[in-house]
């Protein structure tokens, strides 16, 4: 089970640019994210029964951070707060 | 006198349910057992001398089948690998590895045939390369074991690919 925030849903666009995470072209706030990364994504458009995730934790380079797109049906749980 | 034949038989018999229940480990629990081992044979401490290394190589091999499919796309890993090459691997690997820890979680095992248990888990892998690197590691895996000579062995092992860049 991997525990990861979902950013983007089913038709949206998701990209990073220099770290900043983007959903259609517009920046995602992101507090949350507590190390800066320098990440870059070109865009890619989020599938039907889909949802975008990345984790919090990208203080390493792009290739080692496991994120994605995954089907919505491998949703198990929510965070409690 | 008859009745208190009665219960005194009645009562070995639930008993005997009971230790039964409890003593003999259920398929389910054998397949478990397996993933620990597995989980404490991979494992590296620091302190992990040459010989427990041999040893624990050699342990591993014996929770495989004489020929187990392997599919790890990300190490480039993919095809029917012997008992023997998975253990030679498993020592090759974890030689760049000073310090390792293997955990199993979320086990669902489902027995679709006799003999057969298919389980989907998490496993997460933990520790340092001996070049100093942390490496932290989680997965979902699908494996298949078979029951060989009252063993529960290891036939498939494949990484599921859930989330896609």
């Amino acid at each position: 089970m991997l525990l990861k925030r979902v950013v983007a849903s089913e038709g949206e666009q998701v990209e990073f640019c220099e770290g900043r995470l983007l959903v259609n072209g517009k920046e995602l706030e992101e507090p949350y994210v507590r190390y800066p990364c320098r990440w870059n994504l070109s865009p890619r458009q989020v599938e039907k029964d889909c949802v975008y995730v990345v984790g919090d934790n990208r203080n390493m380079p792009i290739e080692n951070h496991h994120f994605g797109q995954t089907s919505k049906d491998r949703i198990v749980g929510v965070p409690l707060w | 006198m008859k009745i208190k034949y009665l219960l005194v038989g009645v009562l070995i018999l639930v008993v005997g349910i009971v230790a039964g229940i409890t003593l003999i480990p259920s398929e389910e629990k054998r397949v478990r057992k397996q993933f620990s081992l597995l989980s404490q044979w991979v494992s590296k401490s620091s302190e992990e001398n040459a010989f427990t290394m041999l040893q624990k190589m050699k342990n591993i091999g014996t929770l495989f089948d004489e020929h187990c499919e392997i599919k790890i796309p990300d190490q480039s890993l993919s095809g029917i690998y012997t008992r023997q090459e998975v253990s030679t691997y498993a020592g090759s690997a974890r030689s760049y590895i000073s310090e390792l820890d293997l955990k199993f979680h979320d086990l669902r095992i489902i027995f679709p045939e006799e003999k057969i248990a298919r389980v989907n888990l998490t496993a997460r892998l933990t520790g340092k390369s001996t070049a100093g690197e942390r490496v932290d590691e989680t997965r979902e895996l699908e494996c298949v074991l078979r029951k060989i000579d009252k063993q529960w062995l290891f036939s498939q092992i494949e990484v599921i690919e859930v989330l896609k860049k």
